[in-house]
């Protein structure tokens, strides 16, 4: 297998973006990458389109070849790969794969979502159609329901404490605001979301027991990547290379309750490990990660089962500042989906571009990760039934 | 009331695993034979939440679930009608029955409901 090289990545500012449509957001997106990559009007031999919802929420099927279109790359191959909030890292995946087997030299991946132009419920419905159709969705239960089912599990068999799950909020958010695509760019405080009078209003209950502010937004947005060869990445970008070092994807039941421990995220574990194998690196080789908090606790369950902490001490390490910007290590630099926001097709790539800027060295001193030359990505689809993650390193 | 409910389970023949829902093949030993058992005994709470964001089809303010293990290993999810969200506690003992969880086209969705 080849090593494949990121020379691209593009992205556009999350949140709502009520005169864009799904296809302008993926077109603005890839021509950002496409310049990035200093591709000028060369093509592309693929292009590879994350999305869940447009055949639900726009009514909008085969985005891949709509994209393709769109930017005037044809004859390249297209596909749509949908694989819920994993379809971001999936579609890498399949880029990489495409690359890496010598078929494709350079391969466009997108991914976007658009989700704002519908009513909150129906977008709650929206995600809620990945949970198992006969014995989990009937019920009403939404994924926040089954965060917050976890939630207590979690506190219960390994003592998280609801100050732990501040502490990810408050830093997340504080990491958005300094973030030119982040959806929420808004500062919190721990008076404000749980120790004030106000804190009852600012900060409702939404899934006990996780709140408001322990829930990923509700976004639109697109990112992507262009991949090729690291042998050629060199010929074609003026940019530092990123290269891929190691990937992993794992699977778990559709629902929890035939899960042994429901705490115990396998996909995640598995994944992390494949990645960590193929690289031939250990957790404490990585200099920053981004993991995929749609919820607060899966921030910290994530680092703990990816093997960036013992069980139980995820919770602690982000309220001693060990996942913070200069600590041991730093987690969702970006502010991660609870700040840079979640459209679900997007969500995967964005993780990819923006541990792409930060292996480049791009970001200002208040984001950047000094030095960093390993980056670690986890993108969870469902609740952990399908999980994928990379290892990324700087090219020197 | 458990006699009436309407949850098919399914215990692997080779190994004993159960399942529900169904799958074609076991999740422990990939046995493709099943024999059909229902859910008995008391239903004892693994896991529980009240959500307050509900999804379409929901005609009221915040909906309590939980899913349950029955006396006989079958595990499900459920509806939990109780006032007072605090009285329940992980590992506590619910009664089941099968009534309506929602409405679909005008119609009753009939579904597991703990009390």
């Amino acid at each position: 297998m080849r090593q494949v090289a990121i020379i691209g990545a593009g992205m556009i500012p999350f949140g709502r973006r009520d005169e864009d449509s799904l296809l302008d957001m993926l077109a603005y997106a890839s021509l950002n990458a496409l310049d990035d990559a200093g591709m000028g009007k060369k093509g592309v031999d693929a292009v590879y389109v994350a999305n869940m919802g447009a055949g639900i929420l726009q009514h909008q099927t085969s985005v891949a070849s709509a994209l393709v279109d769109r930017l005037s790359l044809m004859p390249a191959a297209a596909d749509a790969i949908e694989n819920g909030p994993a379809s971001g890292a999936s579609a890498i995946k399949n880029g990489l794969l495409a690359v890496a087997s010598g078929y494709y030299n350079y391969v466009l991946v997108a991914g976007g979502e658009k989700m704002r132009e519908v009513v909150g419920w129906k977008a709650t419905d929206f995600v809620a159609t990945m949970t198992h159709p006969e014995v989990e969705y009937p019920y009403g239960v939404t994924l926040p329901g089954m965060a917050g089912m976890f939630t207590r599990l979690y506190m219960e068999k390994y003592g998280l404490t609801r100050d732990q799950l501040i502490a990810v909020a408050i830093k997340n958010q504080k990491m958005g605001a300094l973030n030119p695509y982040a959806h929420v760019e808004m500062i919190i405080t721990k008076e404000g979301i749980a120790d004030s009078p106000d804190s009852v209003v600012n900060n409702p209950m939404a899934a006990d027991p996780l709140h408001l502010y322990d829930m990923c937004p509700v976004s639109d947005g697109a990112a992507a990547v262009i991949l090729c060869p690291l042998e050629l990445a060199k010929k074609v970008s003026k940019k530092t290379p990123v290269w891929v070092a190691g990937f992993g994807q794992a699977t778990d039941t559709h629902t929890l309750q035939e899960r042994e421990d429901p705490t115990d995220l396998k996909a995640v574990t598995l994944a992390s490990k494949q990645a960590f194998d193929m690289a031939k690196l250990t957790p404490k080789d990585v200099d920053f990660a981004e993991l995929h908090d749609a919820f607060t606790i899966l921030e910290i369950a994530e680092s703990e089962h990816a093997g960036f902490f013992k069980k139980g001490e995820g919770g602690k390490a982000v309220e001693k500042g060990a996942t913070s910007l200069g600590g041991k290590l730093p987690i969702n630099m970006s502010g991660g989906l609870k700040a840079r926001g979640h459209p679900v097709g997007a969500t995967g790539v964005a993780q990819v571009v923006d541990v792409v800027f930060q292996l480049r060295h791009e970001l200002g001193k208040d984001r950047q990760v000094k030095g960093a030359k390993t980056g670690f990505t986890l993108n969870f689809g469902g609740f952990g039934n399908n999980v994928v993650a990379f290892i990324l390193k700087r090219a020197e | 009331m458990i006699d009436e409910l309407n949850i098919t389970a399914y215990r692997c023949k080779k190994c004993g695993r159960i399942h529900y829902p169904f799958h074609d093949r076991c999740l422990d030993c990939l046995g493709r034979d099943f024999e059909e058992i229902r859910p008995e005994g008391d239903a004892k709470l693994l896991a529980f939440t009240e959500i307050y964001n509900l999804p379409w089809g929901f005609d009221v303010r915040t909906l309590k679930i939980g899913v349950v293990e029955f006396s006989n290993h079958v595990k499900a999810m459920g509806q939990i009608h109780i006032d007072g969200f605090n009285k329940l506690k992980t590992g506590m003992k619910l009664k089941a029955f099968w009534e309506p969880i929602r409405k679909h086209a005008g119609d009753d969705v009939f579904g597991l409901v703990l009390r």
